[in-house]
Parts: C-alpha cells; sequence; structure tokens
C-alpha cells in the first residue's frame, strides 16, 4: 500500500526558477498576500481529502481542462494545474509515480511546485509516467475514471519563453504586451509593454520580438507608429535603430538573428489586411510586396538581399550552422487589372509560397543563388514559418492553402523536413490559374471564374504527392489552426501556436521531440489557475524559447524607445 | 483632543443660543432629502443611460480581472467603480447605492469638519460636483476608456473622505503632541499605500489630509501652530511629487510617465484633442473641498483661536477655547452664504447635465432592438417631439424595425428623415456607438464581432460586447469560443441569466443551421424557443450571401448599402434588402434585376407602395424598361402626376426651396427622397 505524501489543496508557492523576477503590476503587492493568507487559511482550516474506499469503475477518462492525458512533460515544467469539467460534489485525484501517491481534493486540481517536483523525480527514478485517477462523488456515490498517465522526459526544457500578448483585434491596439515567462514556475513578467509609451492620440504597435540563439540578452522588437523603430539589444547595449532606407520597401520585419554573429537578416514587406464577410475564419493579412534585407547590428548597415517584385520573401530563418538562409516566397505577376492591393483581395487564394534558400558567405557576407527547397505551390499549398532544429536536421514549417500569415487558417499544419535527405529541387515556371470562366456564361461573376479556378488548383495539387523528405507532425496537428513554432535548445521540444482549444484564441503547446521527427502529445502551457485561458482574452504571439529572462526593465526599454531612432545606413554588396 | 476640550464649547454655550439656534441635526435633514432628490433626478431621466451604462461595464470576481485592473495605478478605484455600475442592472438600485454613498461623503464631511448649523449645508457641494461629473457624460459612455468611470469619482472622493475620518479619529483620540507624528504618517501612509490602488485620488486625499489643519486644541498645543501644517504640506507636496514617480519605475510597468499623476482619472480626450470642458466638474470637486476645508476651519474657531493664541502669548492671559467657538457659530450669513453656493453648485450641475433628444432616443431605441421590440423602436423613431433631426443611426435603427417587421416597402418613408451629426464635440463613429448592433442584425455576424474585438481591446470588455459575440459566435456556429464567453457572463452578478438563458443553444446545433431551422418550424417542433426564433431567425436569413474579403471603413451605413444592394440572393429576406438598398442608393440598375426578382418571389402578394413609386418614376426617367403592363396602383400615378405637376409649379425654385416646399405634400414618397434628399452624411 503506498502512502500519501502530501493532501494539501493548494500550491506551494517555493520555486525553483532561480532567475531574477520583476513584479507585474500590482499582483505581488495586493492579491499574492491576501491569497496566499486566506490560502494558509483554508488549508488549516480544510479537511485532508482522502480516497474512497468504495466506488464505481467509470469507463471513460475523465473530462479535464487543459486537457492532459497521455502528454510528455520535462521533468522542470510547472505543475500540470487541471480542472475537472465534469459536475460532482466531491473530487479526488490521486498522482502515482514509481512507489509515491499524492492526493489532492477539489476541482481545480492544483498540487503545487513541491509536489509536482517529487512527482516527476519519482517518476524519473522509476522510469514510469506519473498515473493520475479521478475520484468524484455525487450523492454519495463514488466514481472512479479511468486512469490516465502524464510521461515524464529526462530532456530539461529551457527555463523561459517569451511571447507578445494580443487581442486578436483587427486595427487598433492597446494593451499589447511582450511577456516572459518562466516555464518552471508560473511567473510572467513584462518584457515591454506598448501603454507605456501611449496615449490617446498616439498609439504603438509592437511585434516581433526575437532572440539570438535564446540568449536574453541579445533581443530585438519592433515598435510601430508612435515612437517608432527597431530596438536591438546586444550585449548590455540597447539602441533604438530605424531599418527604412531610400531602398528597401520598409523597416525590418520578420527578424532572424545570425547564430553567432550581429546580423540579423529581415523580411520587408507591404502588408494589408481585409476581413471575411462570413467565413469564421474572419481576416486575411497579406503581403503586396516583401523582401529580404540584411543588417549588421555593429555598423548598423543595411544590405538588401532580394529585390524582385514579382517574389514575395518572407519569413526567413538561418540555418544553425550560418550557412544558409531559408525562406518562403510567392510568384506574383501583376495582373492589372485593379489596384495592387484589390488584386491581392480578389486573387488571395491564388498566392501561395514555396520553401526556399539561399547560402552565405560569412566571410564576404554575401549570399548566393536562390535553391527552392520544397514546392509546395505545385501540391495547391502554402508553406510559411521555416524554423529549423539546432542540431540542423530538421526544419517545421506550417503549411495551408494558400497565403503566409496561417494563424487565420484553420487548414494550417504542422510539418517535417528532413534537412539530411533534402535537396534543391528544380523550380518550374507555371502560370498561376487565377481565373476559369465559364465558355457558356462570359457574363458570369468573376468571383464563380476565381472559384472555379480554386478548384482547379485543387485538383491538380492533389496528384502531386508529399516529398518523401516532409512528412505531416500529425501527433502535434489538429483540426484547427497551428502556426508559430520554436525549437528548444537541445531540440527535444517545440513550443507552437494552436487555435484548437476555441478556434479564435491562440495558445502555446508544448510537445516532445523523439529527434527522428517525431512528437508526443502536446499539453497546453500550464498555468496556475487552471481556467486561466478561458476566461484570458487575448491570443499567445510568436512564443520563442529563452535561455533565461531579458533582465532589462520596461521602463528602460521606454527610455530607449523614447529616443531618436539611429537611422541604418544602406550598403549594397 | 482632550476631554476638558472637547466638553468645554458645550458647557460655555450660552442658554439663549439653545433658544434661537434651532439644533444641529435639524441642518442635517436636506441632506438626505437632497440625495433622494438626486436619486429620482436620475431614475426620472437617465433609466435609458443607465441601464445602458451597465452594459457597457464588466465586473467579474475572478483573479484575472482584478489583475486586470490592478496593473495600471488605481486599479482599486477603477475595479470598484466597475462593481458599483452593474447595480445599475436595476436602475433603482444602483442609483440607490449611488446616493446612499454620496450621503455618506457628505454625513463624513459634516463630521470631520465640524461643519456646524447651516455650513452642514455646505457638504452638498461634494454630492453635487459627483452629480455633475455623472451627468456630463453622454457619448463619453462609449469613449471612455477608464473602466467603472461612472462610478470612480464618487469611489475616490469616498476614499479621501474615509483618509480625512481617519485622521480626525486619530486627531480626537491621540494626545496632541502626538497628532504631530501621527498626521504626516497617516498623510505619507494614505498616499504610499493608497496610490496604487486610488491613483490620483490618493494624491488628491493626500493634498486633502495635509490642508485640513487639526481641530482646534483649547491648550493652544502643537495642533495649532502653523508650523506642522505647514511641515505637512510641505511633505504632501513631496509626497505627491514622488510617489508616483516611485511607482512608475518600480511597479506600474503599462503606465506612461506623463499620466502617472493623473492614474484613475477619466482622460476626457479622443485623439489628439482634449475637452477641458468635461474637467469643470472635476475642477468644482476641488473647489468644494476647497470651500468646505476652509469654512470648517473657521467655523471651528481657529482663526479666533489662532488670532487669540498670539494676543494671549502677548498678554499671558490664557484664552478661553468657548470664545473661540462662540466667534464662529454661524448665524444668517453663513445660511445666506451657503444657500448661495448650493444654488450655484445646482447651477452648475444643470449647466453640465448632458440632455441631447437624439442620444437619448438612440438609448432607448438600441434597447428596444436589443429586445427585438420592434414596434417600439417605430414608436421613438416616429416622436418628432424634440423638433431635431435624427442622426443617421436613428433612422438605421427605424429602417431595420421597418425591415423586421416586413413594413420598410411601405412605411420607410413616413418617419422624418436626417443625418444629424451626434452632439459630442468629437466625431462618433457609429461602430463604436449602434453600429455593432445593426451589424448583428443585418446577418453581418464577422463584421459585427469584428467592431466588438476593437472595442474590447480599445474600451475594455463590456458586458453588451460579449453578448454580441456570444450570438455572433452561435450564428457562426463557432460552438467553443461561443462557450468561453458564455461562461465569462456567467461570472457576472447580473448577467447569469442571459448567459443561461444561451448556453443550452450551445449543443443545439441544428438550430443554426437554416434549413434544419424551417424544418423543424413545419413539423411543428422548432428547435428554437419563441423568443430565439424572434431574434436568430431573421439573421440567418440575412446570412444567405457568400463569403468574400471586405472593409468597411468605419461608415456602416455606406457599407451595408453598397453591399446588399450589389448582393444577389433568393432567401426572401436577403432579396428583399438587396431591393431596397438599391433602392435607397437611387440605382437605377441596380434596381430593376432586384425589383423584378422581388415581384417573382412574391407572387401572391401586394407589391410595396415605394417598390411601386421607385418603379413608375424609373420608368419615366428611363426608358429601359417597360412599365406600360406593370399594375401600379392608382394613388403611385396621382401621387407621380401631381408630383411633376407641382414641379412645373414651383418653376425656377432651387432644390432647397423645393426641398422645404414640397415635403408638405410629397415627404414621405420616394419621388420627394429621389429628388430632393440628398447629402446624407452618413458615419
Amino acid at each position: 500500500m503506498r502512502t500519501p505524501r502530501s493532501l494539501s489543496t493548494t500550491s506551494s508557492p517555493d520555486a525553483p526558477c532561480n532567475a531574477t523576477k520583476r513584479p507585474f503590476a500590482a499582483t505581488s503587492i495586493t492579491t499574492c498576500i491576501i491569497i496566499a493568507l486566506i490560502a494558509q487559511l483554508i488549508t488549516a482550516c480544510s479537511a485532508t481529502p482522502s480516497l474512497p474506499t468504495s466506488y464505481t469503475e467509470g469507463k471513460a477518462l475523465p473530462k479535464i481542462y487543459p486537457d492532459y492525458a497521455g502528454v510528455t512533460v520535462p521533468a522542470n515544467i510547472a505543475p500540470l494545474h487541471f480542472h475537472i469539467d465534469q459536475d460532482a460534489d466531491t473530487y479526488v485525484t490521486r498522482f502515482a509515480a514509481g512507489e509515491d501517491e499524492w492526493v489532492v481534493g477539489g476541482r481545480d486540481v492544483r498540487p503545487g511546485i513541491k509536489r509536482w517536483r517529487a512527482m516527476t523525480a519519482a517518476a524519473l527514478a522509476a522510469h514510469s509516467p506519473i498515473s493520475v485517477e479521478v475520484f468524484m462523488e455525487h450523492q454519495g456515490q463514488w466514481l472512479r475514471t479511468q486512469p490516465f498517465t502524464i510521461a515524464v522526459s529526462p530532456d530539461s526544457i529551457d527555463p523561459y519563453i517569451s511571447y507578445r500578448l494580443i487581442s486578436p483585434s483587427y486595427v487598433t491596439y492597446e494593451d499589447l504586451t511582450l511577456n516572459q515567462r518562466c516555464l518552471e514556475t508560473f511567473d510572467e513578467s513584462l518584457i515591454y509593454g506598448n501603454m507605456i509609451n501611449t496615449d490617446e492620440a498616439n498609439g504603438q504597435c509592437i511585434n516581433c520580438h526575437h532572440t539570438q540563439w535564446y540568449n536574453p540578452q541579445r533581443l530585438q522588437f519592433h515598435v510601430r507608429q508612435h515612437l517608432g523603430g527597431t530596438v536591438v539589444s546586444y550585449d548590455g547595449t540597447t539602441k533604438k535603430v530605424d531599418l527604412k532606407t531610400d531602398s528597401t520597401l520598409s523597416a525590418g520585419v520578420y527578424p532572424t538573428w545570425h547564430p553567432r554573429k550581429p546580423w540579423i537578416v529581415y523580411s520587408t514587406n507591404m502588408t494589408g489586411q481585409s476581413f471575411h464577410t462570413r467565413d469564421p475564419q474572419k481576416i486575411e493579412v497579406q503581403d503586396t510586396k516583401s523582401n529580404l534585407i540584411f543588417y549588421d547590428v555593429e555598423t548598423n548597415e543595411v544590405t538588401p538581399i532580394t529585390r524582385d517584385t514579382t517574389w514575395l520573401d518572407c519569413f526567413p530563418t538561418w540555418s544553425p550552422d550560418g550557412r544558409y538562409v531559408y525562406y518562403v516566397s510567392a510568384h506574383w505577376q501583376r495582373l492589372d487589372t485593379v489596384a495592387l492591393d484589390f488584386e491581392f483581395i480578389q486573387y488571395y487564394k491564388a498566392v501561395q509560397y514555396n520553401l526556399y534558400r539561399i547560402p552565405f558567405d560569412e566571410q564576404t557576407r554575401t549570399f548566393g543563388p536562390r535553391q527552392l527547397m520544397y514546392d509546395a505551390v505545385a501540391r495547391n499549398r502554402s508553406v510559411t514559418l521555416p524554423r529549423i532544429s539546432p542540431d540542423g536536421r530538421w526544419l517545421m514549417f506550417t503549411e495551408g492553402r494558400f497565403g503566409v500569415f496561417h494563424i487565420w487558417h484553420t487548414d494550417a499544419d504542422l510539418y517535417m523536413l528532413d534537412l539530411t535527405r533534402a535537396q534543391p529541387v528544380e523550380e518550374v515556371e507555371r502560370d498561376i490559374i487565377t481565373e476559369v470562366p465559364n465558355p457558356h456564361d462570359p457574363n458570369e461573376p468573376d468571383i464563380w471564374k476565381r472559384e472555379r479556378a480554386d478548384s482547379l488548383r485543387e485538383v491538380i495539387g492533389a496528384m502531386v504527392p508529399l516529398p518523401e523528405t516532409i512528412h505531416a507532425a500529425s501527433e502535434v496537428n489538429s483540426p484547427d489552426c497551428e502556426s508559430y513554432h520554436s525549437w528548444s535548445s537541445n531540440g527535444r521540444w517545440v513550443i507552437f501556436s494552436s487555435r484548437r482549444t476555441d478556434g479564435n484564441f491562440t495558445r502555446p503547446f508544448i510537445a516532445h521531440h523523439d529527434g527522428n521527427g517525431h512528437f508526443t502529445r502536446p499539453f497546453e502551457l500550464p498555468q496556475d489557475n487552471p481556467q486561466y485561458h478561458r476566461e484570458f482574452i487575448r491570443s499567445y504571439n510568436i512564443p520563442e524559447f529563452m535561455s533565461g529572462p531579458v533582465t532589462i526593465s520596461p521602463q528602460e526599454f521606454a527610455a530607449v524607445v523614447k529616443r531618436d531612432a539611429s537611422k541604418a545606413t544602406l550598403k549594397m554588396r | 483632543m482632550s476631554k476638558k476640550a472637547k466638553q468645554a464649547p458645550a458647557a460655555a454655550t450660552p442658554a439663549s443660543a439653545h433658544h434661537t439656534t434651532p439644533p444641529a441635526w435639524l441642518w442635517l435633514i436636506p441632506l438626505p432629502l437632497t440625495m433622494a432628490v438626486m436619486a429620482y433626478l436620475l431614475i426620472r431621466y437617465e433609466t435609458e443611460f443607465l441601464l445602458r451604462a451597465q452594459e457597457l461595464n464588466l465586473w467579474l470576481p475572478t483573479h484575472l480581472f482584478w489583475t486586470g485592473r490592478m496593473a495600471y495605478p488605481g486599479g482599486l478605484a477603477s475595479w470598484l467603480g466597475c462593481y458599483l455600475t452593474q447595480f445599475f442592472y436595476y436602475p433603482w438600485l444602483g442609483t440607490a447605492i449611488l446616493a446612499t454613498l454620496w450621503l455618506a461623503i457628505s454625513l463624513i464631511l459634516v463630521w470631520a469638519y465640524r461643519l456646524r448649523g447651516p455650513w452642514a449645508l455646505l457638504s452638498l457641494l461634494i454630492p453635487l460636483a459627483l452629480l455633475a461629473c455623472f451627468t456630463q457624460t453622454g457619448y463619453w459612455l462609449y469613449y471612455q476608456k477608464l473602466q467603472g468611470h461612472l462610478l470612480v469619482p464618487t469611489v475616490g472622493i469616498l476614499f479621501a473622505t474615509l483618509a480625512l475620518a481617519v485622521q480626525r479619529l486619530c486627531d480626537k483620540a491621540l494626545p496632541a503632541r502626538a497628532t504631530l507624528w501621527a498626521r504626516p504618517l497617516w498623510t505619507t501612509l494614505v498616499c504610499v499605500a493608497g496610490y496604487p490602488f486610488f491613483g490620483a485620488w490618493a494624491l488628491g486625499a493626500t493634498a486633502l489630509l495635509a490642508a485640513t489643519p487639526p481641530a482646534p486644541s483649547p491648550q493652544g498645543g502643537a495642533a495649532q501652530s502653523p508650523k506642522p501644517l505647514i511641515a505637512n504640506l510641505v511633505l504632501a507636496i513631496a509626497l505627491i511629487a514622488i510617489i508616483p514617480q516611485l511607482y512608475y519605475q518600480q511597479l506600474f510597468e503599462m503606465t506612461q510617465r506623463n499620466f502617472v499623476y493623473a492614474a484613475a482619472l477619466p482622460s476626457m480626450r479622443y485623439g489628439k484633442d482634449s475637452f477641458e470642458q468635461y474637467r469643470l466638474p472635476y475642477y468644482a470637486l476641488i473647489l468644494s473641498f476647497a470651500i468646505i476645508t476652509v469654512v470648517g476651519w473657521l467655523s471651528a474657531g481657529n482663526m479666533a483661536a489662532l488670532f487669540r493664541r498670539k494676543a494671549f502669548a502677548a498678554s499671558a492671559t490664557p484664552p478661553h477655547y468657548a470664545q473661540a467657538n462662540d466667534a464662529a457659530t454661524p448665524g444668517w450669513r453663513a445660511a445666506a452664504v451657503t444657500l448661495l453656493l448650493l444654488a450655484a453648485a445646482t447651477f452648475g450641475v444643470r449647466a453640465a447635465w448632458y440632455h441631447d433628444s437624439n442620444f437619448e432616443k438612440e438609448l432607448a431605441m438600441d434597447r428596444a432592438i436589443q429586445e427585438c421590440d420592434w414596434e417600439r423602436v417605430l414608436t421613438y423613431a416616429r416622436d418628432g417631439s424634440s423638433g431635431v433631426a435624427p442622426t443617421r443611426q436613428i433612422v438605421m435603427y427605424k429602417n431595420l424595425a421597418l425591415f423586421r417587421l416586413g413594413r420598410a416597402g411601405n412605411e420607410m418613408f413616413l418617419y422624418p428623415e436626417g443625418s444629424t451629426a451626434q452632439n459630442a464635440p468629437w466625431r462618433i463613429h457609429m461602430t463604436q456607438v449602434g453600429g455593432k448592433l445593426i451589424y448583428y442584425h443585418y446577418g453581418k455576424e464577422n463584421f459585427c464581432y469584428r467592431w466588438c474585438m476593437e472595442d474590447g481591446v480599445e474600451f475594455g470588455w463590456r458586458a453588451e460586447t460579449l453578448k454580441f459575440m456570444v450570438r455572433t459566435s452561435l450564428l457562426n456556429r463557432e460552438w467553443e469560443v461561443a462557450r468561453k464567453y458564455i461562461n465569462i457572463l456567467k461570472q457576472t452578478t447580473f448577467h447569469r441569466r442571459w448567459a443561461e438563458r444561451y448556453e443550452p443553444l450551445l449543443v443545439n446545433h441544428d438550430a443554426f443551421d437554416l434549413t434544419k431551422l424551417e424544418a423543424s418550424v413545419a413539423n411543428g417542433r422548432p428547435l428554437l424557443d419563441e423568443a430565439h426564433m424572434r431574434e436568430f431567425a431573421p439573421i440567418m436569413h440575412m446570412m444567405t450571401y457568400p463569403d468574400r474579403l471586405d472593409g468597411d471603413n468605419t461608415l456602416v451605413e455606406m457599407y451595408l448599402l453598397q453591399t446588399f444592394a450589389k448582393g444577389n440572393g433568393d432567401d426572401l429576406l436577403f432579396q428583399e434588402m438587396t431591393l431596397i438598398c438599391a433602392l435607397y442608393m437611387k440605382d437605377i440598375a441596380l434596381f430593376w434585376p432586384r425589383f423584378m426578382r422581388y415581384a417573382t418571389l412574391h407572387p401572391k402578394d401586394d407589391m410595396p407602395r415605394y417598390y411601386q413609386e421607385a418603379a413608375y418614376l424609373y420608368g419615366h426617367l428611363e426608358d429601359k424598361v417597360d412599365i406600360s403592363h406593370m399594375p401600379f396602383s392608382q394613388s403611385v400615378r396621382d401621387t407621380y402626376e401631381r408630383f411633376m405637376k407641382f414641379n412645373a409649379q414651383c418653376g425656377p425654385m432651387t432644390e432647397e426651396q423645393k426641398a422645404v416646399a414640397f415635403r408638405p405634400q410629397f415627404g414621405d414618397t420616394f419621388y420627394y427622397f429621389y429628388f430632393l434628399v440628398r447629402n446624407q452624411k452618413t458615419n
């Protein structure tokens, strides 16, 4: 018989995360004191939960949120608190690992950090998963649902992630924040929030935060509109730069740091958005022009990499060895039917992106000719967000039917490309099928011609098989959208954005990677209050791993943002 | 203050005074009476406003909601403001609470400043100023970003007066020398501990504490010496200057440095414009406190005490405190001054009180639409008693009601037309006011949802916004996100019932499939109850159009006219809307095919009057469609003939002159609308 180790229903406040923590507004000074006092009081007064001696065996798994059944977690992750979504009078949950067990009472199952650490340690020691049994009592009758397991991997995960929190809104932007979260605890703090430099007349958008090789001391993010510029923090020096030059489309947009050098490749984009009148996907974000630029942080010089206006180059990512920049690109030859942005709106389903790479010579800082790595357009698909595992073997990307901004596309899924086997493929020149007229009805509405073209592309694409070097990351995909993703520094975990919970709000999910291109069932970012994400009306944007916290305070960033931007100079190579 | 000191004035009061001066409590009677009057006025004139205010508010008993407020200085004031605003769900209840709080503020002030006799009525200056803050709101209701803004001033002032009361208690309870350190300590505590919770109101409280001198002491002790008062003032100024900056550096990461001194104050700014006139009631609050402080100080005999203390120092003769107090006993002059000030304040409230018939009509129509009471909408639309032309929003509400009642074709021009700008000093966007409701009912669910999200981001989440998001998500068959919003609403105090009413629909998926819904009605077992059927079924009919990428540029009316007029569909409701919009746009090319289609789809119905008038007019204007065989009603023909004849009689009149001349006879015809109604500005 196992001996219950702990009988408390409340979280332990001790935190293994040794990082510097800044207060996040007034939470620390108000609620923590009150809640801690109340929690202690409740703990002291509450009865010890005990397992029922007799119960009925249920045949189903318990309905819990987040659904953690069968997931694999790193040993250093924060406790997987969950809420039982079934009505009952009393709830008791038993966790067991190795020879030990822990009993937790309450509908919100919150074992707390200390006990969670003991569970994961016991599971690792016993080479067995944590078993979870939920008991529910209703009108004196106890029911035990089918137990489920949580596997604990010895592969640790980077202690921090950064992300942007944004309401999935469309034009307005208040209360935008770049946040960091300790994955080992529930501590969340602000990197920078736009409201610190925003007033009624001057709004500010912040986006595209990115660190160099997980290093929080080497960070960049953009500030748009009011006090706009790109904030670059590099080993203690923080500056604001203006990357727009006369010879580039825009300032830098989607960034990728060189893995070691102070260089960043950006896409430059002319981006617009329009709104679906009926489709629940609601919004379409499109580039009408986009190119790539190279930026040297030390010399503050910008060099264009691609400039062809008939190609939309986007979402660059540097390979871990620094030899290539991978990116996606769509070909679009103007039809000149209407203004450029309207043309893109009309033919938005015909804009599709392939995966390319360009070799980079570190000595001369020059780029070679591009190579097509995956002809997604041939399959009537569109690729975006290539990200390479730190060992350089796997390239994960998001694929949908069209476009480049897949967070709004419910069909978007994650795919894996094995770079050890992938070879550049020959580029085929093909005309984009934009309209298929009906020969019997020359006056039919244009929209029908476009719909017929969409269908024809679909038929043609279905005949082209997926290359052998590519497979769907089916273990992590869902019927809803999967989009942004990033690799942990040991390549054993990926964190990715998904809208699987409600179709509208993006939540980060983490999955274990076996090194061979396959994953375990992903788990939603754990929260102290398990129902937090149900109430939370903001999306997580660009979740990225970091080796520690950003230590520059929001106020310090605010001071930098207030300064004039240092104008980057154009250097042609 | 010692016991002796407390008792001395009463003991020394001349007996004659008891005969001539009414008891002190008598002067307190007007306080609750005034609150009752104010409450009555609010309920009498502002019920629609109060109901809307609580719909545009949200309070949740959750940690996330709390931390959301506390991310900004003054978070507790905002949290309490939201909490109290929700009680306007029952206007009488919210108003009663509000009046009680104002009464409490008044009574605390009377007690804290020892306002005697008629001076006690001066405490009404504060509630009157708060009433002005409340009733001046108007369209700020939609645009104010400070959540709980209607009640935040009351909460802030209550905090300040309670802080003052505590100081007074300390003054009474502590020995005179102890107040030397107790007062600055308390002032510091109020500022340091109060700022995160009450923002600028804590800074105001700090100033109030420092500016309020201690009650006079018969011993002429340190409490009456000006030095501690000055020291406390200096301390307060330093605290007010430094504390917000320290909090900015250490805690509040989402507040602009320039705004730390205005935290938890309504901004009264929109875009680049700042509207000083809306700050006047707040200045009145400050002025009122200044007056009360001075009067309280004088009436307590401080001036005399101070004066005599100096005299005592010179003469070495102890002053009699009672004499000093006597000197301050208020008489008829005090009553006159008080009444004068109260009259001025009342005049100020009256001047600040926002009255606009169109605003009030919009509120009332909005609620009627929410309840799908279309006849009530038309009753409001018909009411021209104000003599002011309606706003486009009112016209659109009216058109929606007529359309829903199936009477648009016969009545659309029977109501007042207009495009009066909404009465606010900044440009009101319909998307931020009534646009969401209009989009919702016309089947533009994505656009309704979109503007809800935009509003939620810009102005904070509101019950009304979440309710729209529930319903648009249901209509879009997005069950999980609808559940999310329902679960949030279920946590509210008063909107839980609404959420529970819609919750069963989350699993009633067939009800949102128009074909299945109509089949269920035909079978006599409808999938929706009567109320939901009345609400959702017409909207589903309006959603029978293909998806496309689009944008409205915040122009609700223009967007709807354009998209419907160019729309194609065979659904009876949708098709009629395309005809109405083609007619409204005066687009002849778009009109004819929709008119013909309407006739085909309604073979047994009479062709509505205005569709006939349009066809008859267009048939005469252009010779593209042969109308000779169309069975136009005689009245349509006659009206046309009379219109043209009158037009010939009017000869060289300008269009503006004709518009006036034609209106009595032809104002309710399409001919008039076509020829003489132009430049309706939409927004």
